[in-house]
């Protein structure tokens, strides 16, 4: 065990670091764009369905082809990575954003209303902190999609542990290879962790109920 | 302009003037009849007005269309003689409590929180929104302590209803608006929160909308009431006890029930009816003078009190001994004591109970002040009844 972190401890730390940030970017960028889409469908309801079928045809086309396309156009390059990791989460983010805003009871949009807060101040205040649950439950499926798609990002060159796997895999370092897939399975589960909590501390009002 | 009440606070008078709401575009072009046609009333300012009427009468629209959730298609609402229209929308609902029968309330937000959402909208200062909740969930009867850093859905229904009103008064609006506030409370709590809401109106004397199809609610809360017909239509606006008295249509008669004729007694107080001597006697008192008296009297119960007046029961004439001195073991039977303010029902249901059909009035001390007789109430009911001539059709209707 100490052998196998003294030869590709490095290494994996650098993956994972890596693995990260990829990660990080594809679901920061994709979370500000799918917030800004669903306060598009919003504010005028009839570009829900062109935005939604734009959305699923991305999230339908194949990682490997996807980024391939890509290469012609922005090369063997980070944004080419990014590009396809972003609009795998577009479908995802914006069908919960959507439900979570559309599912708040039709009673305290009223009441919101009627006490006169601004169509502004009832999405900041009201709206998006009720659909808090919805939006946590989206950014969970596309963290962890997206922890599963940077690994594929390895073909052109990026991938985090991915570039680590496929070198294993051609020097044949199985422990290597395993090294890496613990390691990306290791921070799925973490990444989800990370995200429950962040809810449960974002909806204390869910915890506190019931008590009478 | 605005009237002035107790403490310097506010109320403001509410007129609708020729106010039309037809649902949809097309369907205004074509003339077709709105949920409100041509609606004129005025509610005077520090009163409770119920709008009250079967469902699709236009009741909720006509209220949703004084803060401006729904526009009118024509005809003006004047607050405080200045047109709502002409007032941002914000700003106007703002200055105008609003209380709806799901409650509304922010299920993400604390009580206290959600008791000061109109002081914070209007930038008050941190300190002043917490203190201004606190004031309000002690006035309607929750402990702050307890519950300003509860969520909603750690109350009860009743407790939330009682959060909605609070959160209404936050910002000391003139008007308030409530659509069916109690509606979906159980019947004892709906009682506990109308007798409250009573007590504050007492206090704050705002002017209350007040939206129900409950006919019973609306003659205990009203100041004055407007009966809606299906199609947005104003039958009657009066006082409760003109509505039951002198029931303006055949609709207004038969929406307001066969029954209320009781209805009008329990609006009306034993304070109403003129109160009846009775042949008293005190403890101690010589038993054949009192026998004199009450035999020579058509009522033949003498009544019996202690030395400060206080009524202690009834004697029977013929129980009352030739010679000597009263005492309390001849009593027969006891009356329950009414007061001034026992309304009629409770009155005449104690009456039809009582062996002795006569209601002891007592002030605040326990003093006999007289007598309620069944037909001295009848009496009463007589004067104030309105002979309308659709009370055949009332019965045909009540036939089985």
């Amino acid at each position: 065990m100490i052998g196998f972190l003294q030869r590709y401890g490095s290494e994996l730390a650098d993956g994972l670091v890596n693995h990260v940030v990829l990660t990080a970017i594809a679901v920061g960028v994709g979370f500000a764009l799918a917030l800004v889409l669903t306060l598009l469908i919003v504010r005028w309801r009839r570009l829900e369905t062109p935005i939604v079928a734009v959305t699923g045809t991305l999230y339908t086309i194949p990682s490997l082809a996807l980024f391939a396309l890509l290469v012609p156009i922005t090369g063997l390059s980070l944004t080419s990575a990014e590009i396809g990791l972003v609009s795998y989460t577009l479908l995802i983010l914006v069908r919960n954003m959507l439900a979570g805003l559309d599912g708040v009871p039709a009673d305290i949009v009223e009441a919101a209303d009627g006490m006169g807060q601004t169509r502004f101040q009832r999405l900041i205040r009201v709206e998006l902190p009720l659909a808090v649950p919805l939006i946590i439950a989206g950014l969970r499926i596309a963290t962890v999609t997206t922890i599963g798609l940077v690994m594929v990002t390895a073909v052109i060159g990026e991938g985090g542990l991915g570039q680590v796997l496929l070198r294993g895999f051609n020097l044949q370092h199985w422990d290597l290879v395993y090294g890496a897939l613990v390691m990306m399975i290791l921070l799925a589960i973490a990444a989800d962790l990370l995200l429950v909590g962040t809810g449960r501390l974002l909806t204390p009002w869910q915890r506190r109920t019931a008590t009478r | 302009m605005t009237t002035t009440t107790d403490g310097g606070r506010t109320a403001a008078t509410v007129e609708f003037e020729h106010v039309t709401k037809i649902y949809g575009a097309a369907a205004a072009k074509r003339g077709s009849p709105g949920a409100v046609n041509d609606l004129s009333l005025t509610v005077p300012a520090g009163r409770i007005c119920i709008l009250v009427g079967p469902s699709g009468c236009g009741k909720t629209t006509t209220l949703k269309m004084v803060n401006r959730l729904i526009e009118p298609t024509s005809g003006r609402i004047l607050l405080d003689g200045v047109d709502a229209a002409t007032r941002d929308v914000t700003e106007l609902r703002r200055g105008i409590g609003y209380v709806i029968q799901q409650t509304g309330l922010f299920p993400h937000q604390t009580i206290g929180d959600n008791v000061a959402t109109v002081p914070r909208l209007l930038g008050w200062p941190k300190r002043r929104q917490r203190d201004r909740a606190e004031e309000l969930l002690a006035l309607v009867g929750l402990d702050p302590a307890t519950y300003a850093g509860r969520y909603p859905a750690q109350l009860s229904g009743g407790e939330r209803q009682r959060v909605g009103v609070a959160r209404a008064l936050a910002a000391d609006p003139p008007i308030l608006l409530m659509d069916e506030p109690f509606g979906a409370v159980d019947p004892i709590v709906r009682e506990r929160l109308q007798n409250e809401l009573l007590r504050i109106q007492e206090q704050l004397a705002r002017t209350i909308l007040f939206v129900t199809h409950d006919i019973d609610e609306a003659i205990k809360m009203g100041d004055v009431v407007a009966v809606f017909r299906t199609g947005g239509v104003v039958e009657q606006f009066a006082p409760p006890a003109e509505i039951l008295a002198a029931p303006a249509s055949p609709f207004v008669a038969r929406f307001v029930g066969a029954d209320r004729g009781l209805k009008r007694l329990s609006l009306m107080r034993v304070n109403d009816v003129p109160l009846e001597p009775a042949v008293t006697a005190r403890v101690g008192d010589d038993a054949g003078d009192a026998r004199r008296r009450v035999q020579a009297d058509p009522f033949r119960y003498l009544l019996l009190l202690d030395a400060d007046d206080h009524p202690l029961g009834w004697i029977d004439q013929d129980h009352v001994p030739v010679s000597g001195p009263l005492h309390e073991e001849l009593i027969d039977s006891t009356s329950p004591l009414l007061d001034r303010r026992t309304t009629l029902k409770d009155a005449l249901s104690m009456l039809l109970d009582d062996a002795v059909q006569a209601g002891v009035v007592v002030d605040r001390k326990g003093v006999l002040r007289g007598l309620v007789t069944i037909d001295a109430v009848m009496a009463v009911m007589r004067q104030t009844a309105v002979d309308t001539g659709f009370e055949t059709e009332l019965e045909v209707d009540a036939a089985p």
